[in-house]
């Protein structure tokens, strides 16, 4: 039977291989698979972005996983789902780079994280449960610069996951096909994620005073 | 007979992440709704957590690939295509 998965590389070997060849129905023609990774240039720069926090390693990892997507075009099968396959290679790029400089800190706790834990902690603390979306008001008094911080501070693994998830809407699939492992283990990271992620961002809430003001009583106009 | 064919509470807080995600089959997603109709709290509490993943994902969208970044990454490619075509034409 046709392999038209997308092509298993081998994780311990880093990103530079992309030369294995896999039984392929059909490989696109240049322009094609131009055309393709263009247009998942700007998506893969964002989550580039997410992932690296920082501009010019974002476009060195992007440019590196064009650049050996373009050398590996001939294991792409047409049908199949490019934005995947190319994530998968930015993926790796991003894991061999990481391995090579050990800089991301891990600084989350798992094992005592339960489960909804910004529910729980909000009741608890006297936030509104209900009503006006109180959720929502929480992660926008946060802000877009401390979620991004909150999730770099997830194990890498958590992290990549976790980026994915929120920056892409992957299907469990999708993810599973990106990072080359079960769904099970998508679906457990991704859960394991979510519960790290909640207990940073009510942390990160304390701290920056977004707990205190939204449990202060609203003055009255005299 | 019909009430073995509905969720618990426990039961359905266990598939709280993939009915958010709409991973599950189309049956268990139903039963899920129909408890989330009939249960104050598990709603309450599904649709707190709907929301702090809906702010998270709104917060980390909407990256835009500046000009400059996107011309130098197109110059590469090109550069990279033109090697191999004239590599593959030698």
């Amino acid at each position: 039977m046709t392999d038209l998965s997308v092509p298993a590389l081998d994780k311990t070997r880093g990103a530079s291989h992309l030369d294995q060849t896999t039984a392929r129905a059909s490989p696109p023609e240049a322009a094609e698979f131009e055309a393709l990774l263009l247009a998942v240039l700007a998506p893969a720069y964002g989550y580039a972005l997410r992932l690296t926090r920082h501009r010019a390693d974002a476009e060195d990892l992007v440019q590196e996983a064009s650049l050996l997507a373009c050398g590996g075009s001939h294991t792409f099968q047409v049908g199949t789902n490019f934005k995947a396959w190319f994530f998968r290679i930015l993926v790796r790029c991003f894991y061999a780079r990481h391995r090579a400089a050990q800089r991301r800190p891990q600084t989350v706790e798992l094992d005592d994280t339960p489960d909804i834990y910004l529910y729980g902690n909000s009741i608890r603390n006297g936030l509104p449960s209900s009503g006006d979306d109180p959720a929502s008001i929480l992660i926008d008094r946060l802000g877009t610069e401390r979620v991004v911080e909150a999730i770099s501070q997830l194990p890498i693994e958590y992290g990549v996951v976790c980026t994915l998830y929120f920056m892409e809407d992957f299907a469990y699939h999708e993810i599973a096909d990106v990072l080359d492992v079960p769904l099970g283990t998508v679906r457990s990271r991704l859960h394991r994620g979510r519960k790290m992620l909640q207990k940073v961002l009510w942390h990160m809430a304390q701290e920056a005073g977004v707990i205190s003001a939204m449990t202060r009583p609203e003055r009255q106009p005299s | 007979m019909k009430q073995l064919d509905r969720y618990t509470c426990e039961e359905a807080f266990r598939r709280l992440d993939d009915y958010l995600d709409r991973e599950l089959s189309p049956s268990d997603m139903a039963r899920m709704q129909e408890h989330l109709e009939t249960c104050a709290g598990c709603a309450r509490e599904f649709a707190f957590e709907a929301s702090v993943l809906d702010g998270v994902k709104r917060k980390l969208r909407y990256l835009d690939m500046p000009s400059d970044v996107l011309a130098r990454l197109t110059a590469a490619i090109a550069q990279q295509r033109h090697g191999s075509n004239e590599a593959g034409g030698a």
